[in-house]
């Protein structure tokens, strides 16, 4: 029952779930909160739990916790979209700005694993131009990793995942061949297909975290994907591959410990100003973990809050914020889509609901705005559609349960849309509190002048895609939002970035940050494989470092 | 279902008008010292006939699924299905029948199999072509398959073979259109080995050789095929060929364990049947190997026989 | 505009001990079926105000009713956890919401919500929709957003959270271990709804729809 995830921590007494086999459980090495391991993990999701993982392989003692569930998906997880709440980040914050964004499923997971256990799985690398978007684009900040080597650390993050994707993708520089098969596309994705046909753009079969074939390691197996379409509601199959299936149950045979129901509030800083360990709630009671080095991987909400909640007397504006950036530049992606109705029924709610893709207005610089945005196959679920017509149509009454009866011939295709970073769109405490006792995030954003001009952009192309496949009552769904960047900004200069290229404070060098808030900019694709190669990274420069001497107080 | 009667009746009407025409030569097999000889040709086109009962057996089956997969949305996908189970009729008779000299109805359900194969082919390739990205991986991997229709035609071919070989004299070197008939049958099997293992190759690749023993139907068949060509073109062959060829018998009906298998992998394995049987890997295609392997040995004895005189 | 799409005979539920449902959504179900009918976080008066708008914004016989949902969910949770400057966390917006939309009941016709005529509901609600003033007290709230946030962003999300709504929008439902075969446009699995019109006429449909297990 998946409730007993949320009663009490699974993790305990020398084993942890595992997540492989109906009811398994694997031994995990566990540390005293006094032992000083040599990391503790601030959250478990593609930046977090990729690092478990990774650092405990190269032998460091490593502590990650999550304040989420250790949940079971083959056993615990519903075919049911309201069920499946629980695996979404639901605690209290607050939205405001002249566009406040959407909480919840679309950008904030609650579990072990984090946001990848909702994620829709899509698998993709930034445009390298991107990487240097200010010098060559003229917009953003520049990242301070160069293209090439993140070109690496992509395809390193395929291969461990098994992405299965196209055998040759149609834009940006040659990438060598996915390590499984695209799979069957669906009637949403050929519509999508046939649309970018016809209005002369490419397409093709996005690359997906879930498997088109059996896979087997060490650690277990996975089936394929058998098509379910409740993705973003957690995988009941096991086959999408996430850090709760690839990374964690890597990181637990390597030696890592996982705390789950485990709420960090506080990084505590020493007299020396370097961080000394967290303070945690787990089992009713505040605990203290002492660590050498700390890492947090709490996305671009809950990243930026632990670190201004840990302000002290040394550090009174929060840690790391020497800069005053901590917090600032948070960046969503705009998720606008265009719907339209065929005659043949469609039932987009088959198969993972973005199986093709265009990424056309990524590589496109003869716009009037700055940055891209690709668009996605849909597959909204009933409650979504719901969501989507009152929402873009503010239908209720019989109206809405009327139009409802199209769900299955219902067609879309939704953006992913870059917004520019800018300060006044940021993250701050609240004076709210939440069950922990702790000041609750305020999240602060209006779109942009450049923003807007893209979106438009995106409708009036998003609307020629779907008007090209003969679908009838065409309307748009302007308002919608998703994944989140920025807060954490990595760079080449304290004065303008939180962190290095490495994700190392530059004012706590044992501090470090590794999720979707380092980015400088994000790009018009989902984040997910990038922050997912970025932990790779991190991961093996630390072990550089580390063998250098150049760690604080750790040496491999 | 009134469909394939109806396929059938007009199949047999028109094998028994046409066997009118053709004047044919059967007659028990006979006697003396030709005994022997008349023995091993009938034997050698039972085992041909067999070869393409087997090929047919895994072509109804397997279109039999893929196309209730697909919802028999087009009447023509009932064609394969008639077909099929016509040849495995035709490949029995044949099996029982210990006479000489070609049968006219057997002969024209074979020919009608080569030529259906070709006609599915030319409309899975339609197919293909009318899908959005057209010849691209994605419909080779998931429209209909090109190579499955082109089974029929295989079996079609030996089934053909078969009655070829059967109508030779005793008493006469066995001969097809004027070639030593082994080697013409170990030439047509090594090509029809070529094209299973290209289209075993092909789903094998759609799923990413996950396990090394996907690996077999692209390499051992191959190889049997190179063996095959070599005794075709030579007109000898040692005992390696056999064993090649006949391990790749083998493999066929192995085959099925291993996709049994494969099937059992994907989520809840053959308790969810309905869904898995069709997702997983196809249980019925190995044998197509195990089929021609059967068309080979029967060339290679054949030659072997050609060769003693 | 073409007739709407049908689904006779089409029930999700029956699916329900077969390869489609798992038992977490066995018991999820299960759970949303049988939720208590009765008030635990709502006062009596605020149930009727909020079943009134449930019927409002949800029309026809539903069953269990949607404000029995609603307020199980809101006694058990916080529901989606963010507040916005112009509308509470939930459980303070709904209370709110429902307090307020009785109060411009009674400003405007003397009587609570719940016993205003369905015109005169239904024409509070579009004032409300469209942001002009109201007779009521809503405090800090705005009742345009609470309206958007709150009344269409919760209880269309009840109505289809049941199996009644699925078959009534053709909806696959439940999917694990059993997930879909046909993916291609127009193609339907043998457990899927079949619709009047793609898959025959009614009675060969409803015949169809009997099968679909």
């Amino acid at each position: 029952m998946w409730s007993d995830a949320l009663n009490a921590p699974r993790a305990r007494d020398g084993k942890a779930p595992d997540v492989l086999h109906q009811g398994g459980w694997v031994e995990m090495r566990e540390y005293r909160d006094t032992e000083e391991v040599d990391f503790v993990i601030v959250g478990t999701g593609a930046g977090g739990g990729t690092l478990a993982a990774r650092l405990a392989e190269q032998g460091f003692s490593v502590v990650a916790m999550d304040a989420g569930g250790w949940f079971r998906p083959i056993e615990e997880f519903a075919s049911d979209e309201t069920a499946q709440e629980m695996i979404y980040w639901n605690d209290h914050r607050v939205t405001d700005g002249a566009n406040p964004l959407t909480m919840g499923g679309n950008n904030s997971g609650k579990a072990i694993g984090g946001s990848t256990v909702h994620y829709a799985m899509v698998a993709l690398r930034f445009r390298p131009e991107w990487f240097k978007s200010r010098t060559l684009l003229g917009y953003g900040a520049d990242w301070p990793i160069d293209w090439r080597e993140m070109w690496h650390w992509y395809a390193e993050a395929e291969r461990q995942l098994s992405i299965a994707g196209p055998l040759s993708y149609p834009w940006g520089p040659k990438r060598g061949r996915y390590p499984f098969r695209a799979h069957e596309l669906n009637g949403a994705a050929k519509l999508l297909a046939e649309g970018a046909q016809k209005t002369g753009i490419e397409w093709t079969e996005t690359p997906l975290a879930t498997l088109s074939a059996p896979y087997r390691d060490a650690n277990g197996t996975s089936p394929p994907c058998v098509y379910r379409g409740f993705c973003r509601f957690g995988c009941s199959t096991n086959a999408k591959r996430s850090s709760l299936t690839v990374f964690i149950p890597r990181a637990l045979a390597a030696g890592a410990e996982v705390r789950d129901l485990a709420m960090v509030g506080k990084i505590e800083t020493g007299p020396d100003g370097r961080a000394t360990g967290v303070h945690y709630h787990r089992d009713g009671e505040w605990r203290f973990q002492k660590a050498k080095n700390v890492i947090v991987a709490g996305y671009a909400v809950e990243t930026p809050r632990l670190l201004l909640n840990s302000a002290n007397d040394r550090f009174p504006d929060g840690l790391a914020n020497s800069s005053g950036l901590v917090g600032k530049n948070l960046m969503t992606q705009s998720n606008s889509a265009v719907w339209g109705r065929m005659d043949t029924p469609v039932r987009s709610y088959k198969g993972p609901p973005s199986l093709a893709i265009s990424e056309h207005w990524n590589y496109d610089d003869n716009n009037d705005f700055h940055g891209g945005y690709l668009w996605l196959g849909q597959g909204p679920m009933p409650i979504e559609w719901a969501g989507v017509l009152t929402g873009a149509k503010g239908l209720w009454g019989d109206a809405l349960r009327e139009e409802m009866r199209d769900y299955n011939h219902m067609v879309g295709v939704k953006m992913v849309g870059e917004t520019l970073p800018n300060e006044a769109n940021r993250v701050t405490l609240a004076d709210d509190v939440d069950q922990y006792g702790l000041k609750v995030a305020r999240i602060t954003f209006s779109y942009g002048d450049n923003d807007k001009a893209m979106i438009d952009h995106a409708l009036q192309q998003m609307r020629a895609s779907i008007d090209a496949v003969d679908a009838s009552d065409i309307f748009d769904q302007p308002d919608d939002n998703c994944h989140l960047g920025g807060t954490i900004r990595m760079g080449d200069d304290p004065t303008t970035s939180v962190v290095n290229a490495d994700g190392r404070s530059w004012d706590i060098p044992n501090l470090w940050v590794c999720d979707g808030s380092l980015f400088p900019t994000v790009g018009g694709v989902n984040p997910s494989l990038t922050i997912y190669a970025l932990a790779l990274r991190m991961a093996d420069r630390i072990g550089e470092m580390s063998k250098r001497g150049e760690l604080y107080r750790c040496r491999m | 279902m009134t469909r394939i009667a109806r396929l059938i009746a007009i199949a047999a009407t028109t094998a028994l008008t046409l066997s009118k025409k053709r004047q044919l030569q059967r007659s028990p097999a006979a006697t003396g010292a030709l005994v022997g000889q008349s023995r091993t040709i009938v034997t050698a086109a039972r085992r041909l006939n067999r070869a393409s009962g087997m090929i047919a057996g895994s072509v109804l089956i397997d279109s039999a699924m893929e196309h209730y997969r697909g919802n028999f949305s087009n009447r023509a996908m009932w064609t394969p299905l008639a077909t099929a189970a016509m040849t495995i009729g035709a490949s029995a008779h044949g099996l029982g029948d210990r006479q000489h000299g070609a049968h006219t109805v057997r002969d024209t359900i074979y020919s009608t199999a080569g030529a259906v194969g070709l006609v599915g082919t030319a409309f899975h390739i339609y197919n293909i072509t009318k899908q959005v990205g057209g010849l691209s991986w994605q419909n080779l991997f998931y429209a209909a398959p090109l190579g499955a229709p082109a089974a029929i035609t295989l079996s079609g071919i030996t089934g053909f073979l078969a009655e070829r070989v059967r109508h030779n004299r005793p008493g006469t070197p066995e001969l097809i259109f004027g070639y030593p008939a082994g080697q013409v049958v170990a030439g047509g099997t090594a090509l029809s080995l070529l094209a299973t293992s290209a289209e075993a190759g092909l789903l094998h690749f759609r799923g990413a050789f996950h396990n090394p023993a996907m690996l077999l139907p692209v390499t051992m068949p191959p190889i049997s095929a190179a063996l095959l060509l070599r005794a075709a073109l030579t007109g000898s062959a040692g005992r390696m060929t056999t064993y090649f060829v006949g391990a790749t018998a083998a493999m066929g009906l192995a085959g099925v364990v291993f996709h049994a298998y494969g099937v059992s992998r994907n989520k809840g394995g053959f308790k969810n049947w309905r869904q898995t049987l069709f997702a997983g890997p196809p249980l019925p295609a190995p044998p197509s190997f195990t089929g021609l392997a059967l068309a080979g040995l029967s060339a290679l004895s054949l030659i072997r026989r050609a060769r003693r005189g | 505009m073409a007739e709407k799409p049908s689904f006779p005979g089409y029930d999700t539920m029956a699916r329900r001990d077969t390869q489609s449902w798992n038992e977490p959504t066995r018991q999820a179900i299960d759970a949303r079926l049988s939720v208590p009918r009765e008030p635990r976080f709502f006062t009596v008066e605020e149930w009727d105000c909020a079943d009134a708008l449930c019927q409002l914004i949800i029309p026809g016989v539903i069953d269990p009713p949607l404000v029995a949902l609603l307020d199980a969910a809101l006694h058990d949770g916080d529901g989606h956890g963010t507040r916005t400057q112009t509308v509470p966390y939930r459980r303070e917006a709904w209370r709110q919401g429902v307090n307020a939309l009785d109060s411009c009941a009674r400003g405007s016709h003397g009587k609570p919500f719940a016993q205003l005529g369905k015109d005169d509901q239904s024409a509070l609600l579009e004032t409300i929709q469209r942001g002009e003033p109201t007779a009521g007290q809503w405090g800090a709230m705005e009742p345009q957003d609470f309206f958007k946030r709150c009344v269409l962003g919760d209880i269309p999300a009840l109505f289809y959270s049941l199996p009644q709504a699925w078959n009534e929008i053709g909806f696959g439902g439940p999917a694990s271990p059993r997930g879909y075969v046909r993916l291609e446009l127009g193609h339907r699995d043998p457990w899927e709804a079949a619709e009047v019109g793609p898959d025959g006429d009614s009675d060969t449909v409803e015949r169809k729809n009997r099968h679909v297990v």
